[in-house]
């Protein structure tokens, strides 16, 4: 449903790894090294019984050119998003849960729920870009925001109507403007979300959003019935994308270069847009894929693309999309696929 | 383990085994002990692997390398952990940890840092997992954030557990349970609040789990009929509504009230298969006492009452005006049956059960009611985040039945209810694009009668119960194993049903001739969705779909429905205070002070 849950930021986050990728001659053929490993959030697993024995939930890492995902935090966590914030030697590895907002900051290697029982499921984590002391998290109860690194939250929903927010971005050219996907409509927030304006997308269920990741005025939507959505005036007017089919699209990202958007959903097959979401043309669709529900595009090179399904784990493509290889996770939910140091 | 330990150990078990001997008892309960004492014993010989067969087995000092094995065996598998097995883990501990090997008893520390403790998505998740913490963190305290499976230190735990927790009680006391009168639920409430009565240090929170065990008693006291938890249910198993002593709340009743009498477990005609992992047990060694005033009403059914209470729906993520809005409940009890229902409406998601008539009987599936099997993606999407395109075909997964069409568990938007005393209008305007259009009623096949009337009622009699049914529209009969199944596929429909017995009635003869005097009026339903019908004791119901409920040209406004209001329990909405009486006693718990007075 959320493939991609703190978009600006892990965005420039990818596009610098990408560059960084191309200017080592790292790539995703290369094999061994001192290299950035993909991320998988996977929030429920067919089999599953609350309380039962594990049935592989939780955050998977798989080193690039590994085929083998491993779990990295306790099995039986319900994972929704994941983040990642780096300046310099620090970094902070997020979760975001059923237990609440998990942090590493050693790695992966220990982690702490920095929320409490008050905030529920933790659906996405936005961090600050500049300062790592802000945090803000969508749950089925609106919006939270810490200034102090999680220590304590306040509920930020001024100007909201309903209270279920999915998603939350940060702006990628200003980190006080906030974009966050609430059950009617999807919000804008210009002052670091004390005050939130509907942004009137039209059509009921909104489900994601993704910010262009060099032109932040266009905006796409993935919605509940009606394909996407999208707007090159920074929200003002909307318009829908042409050729998808009217079904639920969880799953939106970019090339890191801006030039390709994907899309994916219900029953819906992988879409991509080379004109900023106007035009969508299938790339993919496979009877035994249910829904996509997540998407990444390899840094370096767009040919790599990996999806996240419900229940099918997560399948890969080295050619562009004409043909993909189910690479793990069998079972798995897949929320959220990322590549992280 | 030296002397000292061992005699202190020893102690121990003989306070557990014989603590309560200590105490007088009401004569009423007086073989309380025995039927602990005897399920102690049962429960001691069970070999599934559980931390509560663990527990029996040591106080009965059974099998005790067996248990040992199953209490390494539970502590060394790591994939298992969540909310089921963090309080009962810290319960197992804090009972027999002076008898375990040094060896275990870290094992079970350790499980408190190395694996999920998953909290869960709904209330009875939370208060088992909270429970857990609690115990945990007042057990081992002033440990740093590196022993514990969140990060967080003994005090972070502690204080989070034990704010949730109040905040539960008071939500409970003053608003009611959100999973309310669950037969199979009951028991992940009740558990962890006798571990808490049972272990928590701080006396404030031990009185408010005390306060908490009377108040689940006395709610479902009032509901109970002979070890049936009767009327209507935020949830409960299909298996469980149409075999009501099935539910694994009759055990409890069983040790609690004395009823039924039947050793349930060796009943398979009422246990057809053993679920759940004898929490009972708790219950048995528990130092909680059942206060008789609760034995009382839970047990005298010499004469007939109406208790109403209101409870709150689950919290609504999306799609809903309100987090959590009121579900009303009405109840009228017999010594024979009792009639009760919820308003209708989706209360809860998947297993929901709005209304039926229990009865008294030697026989299973002793329950006739009716549904409209609804499912939707969006009804779940109200409360659960996933997507809510195949959110049904995921809970399908696990429930196993959510999307059947012959289900019998289900809330609906397309189903209401009114009720008054043993009479019950039951109303459904089904939506064209409802996945199954038709309602489904629930008669067992055991039924002593099944008459179809020529004035189109069908009687029905199971002992000394009686029960008239008046479908509005064409039916059909599908046998089924137990059952037969009652189905009409009009969408416009509703059913109207008077309950009735020897005690009330004379015979099942003199039943039916009072009820043939007269017959539900609907002219004009399906475009007015409205019946009226008078009862065989003269009271007037008007009833209209998304319309008024009127009683005796007066309408019914549910809204005006107190906490609890009946004649043995009684509060009013957000009072925070619950008065229990029975004859001249009277015991009412005040949740704003955290004290009870009698």
């Amino acid at each position: 449903m959320i493939p991609i849950t703190v978009t600006t930021i892990l965005l420039s986050l990818a596009f610098l790894v990408g560059e960084w990728l191309s200017l080592s001659g790292l790539d995703s053929k290369k094999q061994g090294g001192d290299q950035p490993s993909f991320y998988a959030a996977v929030f429920l697993n067919r089999g599953h019984v609350s309380g039962g024995a594990s049935s592989n939930i939780g955050l998977f890492r798989r080193e690039v050119g590994d085929t083998t995902w491993r779990n990295i935090y306790h099995p039986n966590l319900f994972t929704f998003g994941i983040g990642f914030w780096q300046r310099g030697s620090t970094s902070r590895y997020y979760i975001a849960g059923g237990n609440g907002l998990h942090r590493s900051t050693d790695g992966g290697k220990s982690w702490r729920i920095l929320t409490s029982w008050q905030t529920e499921e933790i659906l996405s984590v936005a961090l600050d870009p500049i300062d790592s002391s802000i945090l803000y998290i969508a749950t089925p109860f609106g919006v939270f925001k810490s200034t102090n690194e999680g220590k304590r939250w306040e509920k930020k929903m001024k100007g909201m109507e309903k209270w279920y927010v999915q998603q939350i971005i940060i702006d990628g050219k200003n980190h006080r403007t906030l974009y966050a996907v609430a059950e009617d409509d999807l919000y804008r927030s210009r002052d670091a979300g004390d005050q939130w304006v509907a942004l009137g997308v039209g059509v009921p269920g909104i489900l994601t959003v993704l910010q262009h990741p060099v032109d932040p005025s266009v905006l796409i939507v993935g919605t509940e019935d009606d394909g996407v959505r999208v707007s090159d005036d920074g929200g003002k007017t909307w318009k829908a994308g042409r050729g998808l089919p009217r079904t639920a699209f969880y799953a939106l990202r970019s090339s890191p270069d801006g030039r390709t958007h994907y899309a994916g959903g219900y029953k819906s097959g992988l879409w991509k847009s080379g004109d900023m979401g106007g035009t969508w043309s299938l790339v993919w669709l496979a009877p035994e894929v249910e829904a996509i529900l997540s998407i990444f595009v390899y840094p370096g090179n767009s040919q790599h693309l990996i999806i996240g399904t419900n229940g099918q784990g997560v399948y890969e493509s080295l050619d562009g999309g004409r043909s993909w290889t189910n690479t793990g996770l069998k079972g798995a939910h897949v929320k959220q696929i990322e590549l992280y140091p | 383990m030296g002397l000292v330990g061992a005699m202190k150990r020893s102690s121990v078990i003989l306070c557990l085994i014989l603590f309560p001997a200590l105490f007088g008892v009401s004569q009423g309960q007086s073989s309380f002990e025995q039927r602990r004492l005897r399920l102690i014993d049962v429960i001691s010989g069970e070999r599934d692997k559980g931390f509560f067969t663990v527990t029996a087995k040591f106080l009965a000092g059974k099998d005790k390398e067996f248990a040992l094995q199953m209490l390494d065996s539970l502590t060394t598998d790591e994939s298992i952990g969540g909310m089921f097995y963090s309080y009962a883990a810290i319960g197992c501990y804090l009972t027999l940890h002076d008898q375990l090997p040094d060896s275990l008893n870290r094992k079970i520390r350790q499980a408190f840092r190395d694996r999920t403790m998953y909290r869960g998505d709904t209330e009875n998740h939370w208060v088992m997992y909270y429970t857990g913490i609690y115990l945990a963190a007042q057990t081992w305290p002033n440990e740093d954030r590196s022993q514990w499976f969140n990060g967080k230190s003994s005090e972070e735990n502690f204080e989070e557990a034990e704010g949730w927790l109040n905040q539960w009680i008071k939500i409970t006391s003053t608003t009611g349970q959100g999973e309310f009168d669950s037969p199979t639920y009951f028991i992940t409430f009740i558990t962890p609040v006798l571990t808490l009565y049972e272990f928590a240090k701080d006396p404030v929170m031990k009185r408010k789990a005390q306060m908490m065990a009377d108040l689940i008693f006395a709610d479902f006291a009032v509901e109970h009929l002979k070890g049936n938890y009767c009327g209507g249910h935020s949830r409960d198993y299909p298996e469980d509504i149409i075999n009501p002593l099935a539910a694994p709340a009759a055990l409890w009743a069983w040790l609690y009230f004395g009823e039924p009498k039947l050793e349930l477990w060796q009943e398979t005609r009422f246990r057809p298969r053993h679920r759940g992992g004898w929490e009972t047990v708790i219950g048995a060694i528990s130092s909680y006492r059942l206060p008789d005033i609760i034995f009382q009403i839970a047990t005298d059914r010499s004469k007939p009452y109406v208790h109403t209470e209101t409870k709150r729906v689950r919290n609504v993520i999306r799609f809903g005006l309100e987090k959590n809005p009121p579900v009303f409940k009405y109840t009228y009890m017999t010594s024979h049956y009792a009639l009760g229902s919820l308003q209708g409406g989706i209360l809860q998601p998947i297993q929901q059960h709005t209304w039926d008539v229990t009865y008294v009987s030697d026989k299973p599936n002793n329950t006739i009611f009716t549904l409209h099997p609804f499912y939707s993606g969006k009804e779940l999407a109200m409360f659960f985040p996933e997507e809510q395109k195949f959110l049904a075909d995921e809970v399908d997964r696990y429930h196993k039945i959510y999307t059947n069409p012959n289900k019998w568990n289900s809330s609906s938007p397309y189903e209401q209810t009114f009720q008054h005393r043993n009479a019950i209008v039951i109303l459904y305007s089904i939506g064209k694009d409802a996945m199954h259009p038709h309602i489904d009623g629930f008669f067992p096949k055991n039924l002593d009668e099944r008459v179809e009337d020529t004035s189109g009622w069908i009687f029905c009699r199971a002992g000394a119960t009686y029960v008239a049914f008046y479908p509005l529209k064409p039916y059909q009969w599908i046998e089924e194993d137990v059952n037969w199944r009652w189905r009409s596929k009009e969408l416009k429909n509703g059913v109207v049903v008077e309950v009735g017995s020897l005690d009330e009635d004379g015979s099942f003869e003199q039943f039916k001739q009072r009820i043939t005097k007269g017959k539900p009026e609907f002219k004009g339903f399906d475009k007015k969705l409205t019946v009226q019908y008078e009862t065989r004791s003269g009271h007037h119901m008007k009833f209209t779909f998304n319309g008024e409920r009127i009683l005796n040209g007066k309408q019914v406004k549910l809204t005006d429905y107190r906490f609890f209001n009946g004649p043995f329990l009684q509060g009013d909405r957000r009072s925070g205070v619950i008065k229990m009486t029975y004859k001249d006693k009277v015991r009412a718990l005040d949740f704003n002070t955290v004290s009870i007075k009698e």
